[in-house]
C-alpha cells in the first residue's frame, strides 16, 4: 500500500476534533502534491503512548513501508511536540521520527529551543511529511495557516546564513514569534551525519534526519505567530511555579547546569578512566579540557522557551581577527568529548571552534565525531591510507578536522566517505576489517564519549537503546553518584528494587536501565527536557508525580504514576516492534567488540571490560522485566494490546 | 565552595571522619556535601561507592567533584 493510501486509511480512523484540552492537530503534508489534511491523535493512542515521541511512534508504525528504503519519499518524517510542550517550565522539547538512513533502524531525535513550543502555538502537535517536493521548498506555518513557499533562494545556505535570511525575509523575531527547523548543505547533500537544525545550536541530531529531510526536498519549516495561551482543562500556572521552584532548588541545576552546563562531566569521566579517547583506544585525557578552562570563553548562558534553567553555555573566543566561528553556542559535554579526546584534541579553543562549525554546517557532533575517530584509527592501523584520504590523518590535527567537516558537508574528496558515517563498509569505502573498530550499536555511532567498560548499567543502556548507541534513551546516570550508591534503601526506592552499589557489578543493573527508559520515554512524550527529568541528573527533579499532576491540569486526562510507567514501557515496546520490522533482533542489542575484547587500558579501573556471558545474562534479565521475548520484542499478549490501540 | 580549601589539624583516617572534621570547622558542610551532585576524589581517583569508609592519609589530596550527566 502506498503512503497516500496509508494516510487516507489513518485519516478515516482519526477524530476530527480535539480529544482533550490543549490538544493540537496532526497535519499530514504531501510535499509532492502540495496538499495537506489534518486530524487529531486518537484518545486511545494518547492513553497508551502520550504525545511527542510516543505518538510519533504511532504514526511511524502505521505509515512505515519497510519494503522501501529510509530515504524513499514515501517513508515519512514526523515531528511531534508533547502535551506539556510550551506550557510547563523546562518542557520545550519535541521529537523527530523516521527510519534512519544512517543506522538503518529507528530514527528518533529530540530537540528544544523554540520550534516544538511554537508549533503548538500554531495549533499543531504533529507534522507528518512525505512525498518529494518538486524543488527546494519551505513549509510556512503562519498563525496556523500552512503554505508551500519556494525555498530555492535558500539552497546552499548553512545555519547561520539561513537564520539571518529567514528572519530578514519574514520580518519575524527569533524567540518572540519566529521559529524554524532547517537543513544545511549537509542535509541537501544527503550527508548521513547531518541533523535538522532547530536553533543556533539546537539540533534534531541522531540518525541522519538532515539527510532524510533533504530527500523530501524540504529546506525548512518556519512558524510565525505570536505566542498565546492554549485552552487547558484547569489552571496550570500555580503548579508551574511548584515545578519551577523544584527545578531551581535542585543542586545540579543551581550549582552546575545554570552556571557551566554539561562540560562538568568531563572531569569525572577523565578521572574514572572512562573518557573515550582516540576512538576508545585509550580512556583518559588531559585536564586542559576540564570545564573550568572554558570559563574565560563563556560570556553567558542561554535557554529554551520558558525554561528557567538556562543550561546552554554561549562562547566567544575573543580572537583579534574574528570570523563567523569566533562566537557561538555550546559546546555540550558530548561535543567536548567527541571533538576533544576522541580525536586527540587538547585545546579548548579548538573544541569551541569545531563546535561552532558543526552548528553552522548542521552536523551531529556525536555521529560526525564517531565517523572521524573511526577513520583516524583505520588510518593509524594502515587499513586505509593517503591514497584514499588524500592527507595523513593525524590525531589532534584540528585544522585538518576543520577542513574535513567542510568536505563532509559538501561530500567532497574523503568527505564523501565520512558523509556515509557508519555505513562506510556497506557502501564500499572501507574493507570489512574496518568494522572491528567501529564504535557503534545498531549502526549508530556512540552519542557521548563515556567509555562504558566500567559502569555496567551504562553499557546495558547503550546496547538496548532503540535508536542505537545513545546515552539519552536510558542512561542510569546516577550510577556515577556515590551518595546514592552508598544509600541502598534510597537507591532501591528510585529504581523500584535493589540495584548493586558497585558500578562494575552486573547485579540488578537491568532494573536501573528499565526505570530510566520508562521515565525518559514519558518525559519525551510529554515534552520535558531530559536534563530536568528525574533520574538523569538528579533524583530530586520533576518525575512521574509532576507529569501526572500537570497532565491532569493541562489536558484533563487522569493518569496514575503506574499508568505513566506503562506508557513509558509502551513507547519502548512500539519502537521495538518498528525495529523488528526493519530487521533488528537480539543480536543487535550488543556492544562494540572492543569493549568485550580489550580491557580498559588505564585509570583506577584498568583491566575492566564487558564479560560476554555476564552481559548476555543481564540482557536476558532486562528482556524479562521489560516483557520482551528472547528476541527482544513485546511478548504476545502485550503485542496484541499494543496492536489494538495502534489500530494495526 | 569552588576553589576553596580548608586545613584539618585533627587526626582522621577515613573520608567519613574527614567530612565530620570539616563539618566541625564549617558547620553545615557535611549536609551540603551529602548531595548526589558531589563526588569525592582522592589523589585524582574518583570514588563511586563505599566513600565514607575509604581511608585517607597525610598528604592525600581530597577533592569535591561535581558530577552531572552530560548531554
Amino acid at each position: 500500500m502506498a503512503i497516500r493510501e496509508r494516510v487516507s486509511q489513518l485519516l478515516r480512523e482519526m477524530p476530527r476534533e480535539p480529544q482533550f484540552s490543549s490538544q493540537g492537530a496532526t497535519l499530514f503534508v504531501d510535499l509532492e502534491r502540495r496538499e495537506t489534511a489534518s486530524a487529531y491523535t486518537p484518545r486511545a493512542v494518547t492513553r497508551m503512548l502520550l504525545g511527542g515521541r510516543g505518538a510519533n511512534m504511532y504514526y511511524l508504525y502505521r505509515l512505515l513501508d519497510e519494503s522501501l528504503s529510509p530515504l524513499h519519499p514515501e517513508i515519512p518524517l514526523i515531528f511531534g511536540s508533547g502535551p506539556l510542550t510550551g506550557l510547563v517550565p523546562s518542557a520545550a522539547r519535541g521529537n523527530c521520527t523516521s527510519w534512519s538512513p544512517e543506522s538503518g533502524v529507528l530514527l528518533d531525535a529530540n530537540a528544544g529551543d523554540y520550534f516544538p513550543s511554537f508549533l503548538r502555538m500554531n495549533g499543531l502537535d504533529h507534522l507528518v511529511l512525505y512525498g518529494k517536493a518538486p524543488h527546494w521548498t519551505v513549509l510556512m506555518i503562519r498563525d496556523g495557516v500552512v503554505s508551500f513557499e519556494d525555498g530555492r533562494r535558500y539552497a546552499g545556505l548553512d545555519n547561520i546564513d539561513m537564520r539571518d535570511a529567514v528572519a530578514r525575509d519574514t520580518g519575524g523575531m527569533w524567540r518572540r514569534n519566529l521559529a524554524m527547523v532547517n537543513i544545511t548543505r549537509a542535509g541537501e547533500n544527503g550527508v548521513l551525519t547531518s541533523g535538522i537544525m532547530a536553533g543556533p545550536k539546537a539540533i534534531y541530531a541522531r540518525g541522519g534526519p538532515g539527510a532524510k529531510m533533504g530527500a523530501l526536498g524540504l529546506k525548512a519549516i518556519v512558524t510565525l505567530a505570536a505566542t498565546r495561551e492554549l485552552p487547558t482543562a484547569q489552571p496550570y500556572k500555580p503548579y508551574n511555579r511548584v515545578i519551577a521552584q523544584k527545578l531551581l532548588a535542585t543542586s545540579v541545576v543551581k550549582n552546575a547546569l545554570s552556571v557551566t552546563g554539561t562540560p562538568f562531566l568531563y572531569k569525572p569521566s577523565r578521572l574514572l578512566g572512562a573518557m573515550g579517547t582516540k576512538n576508545n583506544q585509550e580512556t583518559t585525557w588531559t585536564e586542559a579540557l576540564d570545564a573550568n578552562h572554558f570559563d574565560q570563553y563563556r560570556p553567558g548562558m542561554e535557554g529554551c522557551f520558558r525554561c528557567p534553567v538556562n543550561c546552554r553555555p554561549l562562547n566567544d573566543l575573543h580572537n583579534a581577527e574574528p570570523d563567523k566561528y569566533d562566537k557561538g553556542d555550546g559546546p555540550e559535554y558530548v561535543t567536548l568529548g567527541k571533538f576533544g579526546p576522541n580525536l586527540g584534541i587538547d585545546r579548548v579553543e579548538s573544541v569551541i571552534r569545531l563546535n561552532n562549525i558543526c552548528n553552522d554546517l548542521g552536523l551531529d557532533t556525536a555521529s560526525m565525531g564517531s565517523a572521524l575517530a573511526w577513520a583516524f584509527e583505520l588510518f593509524q592501523r594502515g587499513i586505509i591510507g593517503t591514497a584514499q584520504t588524500g592527507v595523513e590523518l593525524a590525531w589532534g590535527d584540528a585544522a585538518l578536522i576543520e577542513r574535513m567537516l567542510f568536505m563532509t558537508a559538501a561530500r567532497e574528496g574523503f568527505g564523501n566517505v565520512l558523509a556515509d558515517s557508519t555505513r562506510a563498509v556497506e557502501y564500499g569505502h572501507y574493507p570489512a576489517a574496518a568494522l572491528k573498530y567501529r564504535m557503534a550499536v545498531k549502526g549508530l555511532g556512540q552519542s557521548d564519549p563515556h567509555d562504558a567498560r566500567i559502569l555496567k548499567a551504562f553499557a546495558l543502556g547503550l546496547a538496548v537503546a532503540t535508536r542505537g548507541m545513545d546515552h539519552l534513551r536510558n542512561r542510569a546516570t546516577l550510577e556515577i553518584n556515590a551518595r546514592i550508591n552508598d544509600n541502598p534503601a534510597f537507591k532501591a526506592e528510585l529504581y523500584g528494587g535493589p540495584v548493586s552499589a558497585e558500578p562494575t557489578s552486573y547485579v540488578d543493573k537491568e532494573r536501573a536501565v528499565r526505570a530510566c527508559e520508562n521515565i525518559y520515554a514519558v518525559g519525551d512524550s510529554v515534552g520535558m527536557c531530559r536534563f530536568t527529568t528525574k533520574l538523569f541528573n538528579s533524583p530530586s527533579l520533576p518525575g512521574m508525580e509532576e507529569f501526572r499532576d500537570q497532565l491532569a491540569n493541562v489536558t484533563g486526562l487522569q493518569f496514575s504514576t503506574s499508568e505513566l510507567e506503562q506508557c513509558g514501557l509502551n513507547v519502548m515496546g512500539v519502537e521495538r516492534l518498528i525495529n523488528h520490522r526493519v530487521g533488528v533482533r537480539r543480536q543487535d542489542d550488543t556492544l562494540p567488540d572492543r569493549w568485550f575484547d580489550e580491557p580498559n587500558p588505564g585509570g583506577p579501573y584498568q583491566g575492566e571490560r564487558i564479560d560476554r556471558q555476564e552481559f548476555e545474562a543481564m540482557l536476558s534479565r532486562f528482556y524479562e522485566i521489560s516483557r520482551l521475548t528472547s528476541e527482544g520484542v513485546p511478548e504476545e499478549a502485550w503485542r496484541k494490546e499494543l496492536a489494538g490501540a495502534l489500530g494495526a | 565552595m569552588a576553589g576553596a580549601s580548608m586545613e584539618v589539624r585533627e587526626s582522621v583516617s577515613t573520608v567519613g571522619q574527614l567530612i565530620a572534621a570539616l563539618d566541625r570547622l564549617k558547620p553545615g558542610l557535611a549536609r551540603e556535601l551529602d548531595d548526589p551532585l558531589y563526588n569525592i576524589a582522592i589523589n585524582d581517583e574518583i570514588l563511586l561507592h563505599a566513600v565514607d569508609s575509604r581511608s585517607v592519609k597525610d598528604g592525600d589530596v581530597v577533592e569535591v567533584i561535581p558530577t552531572i550527566a552530560g548531554g
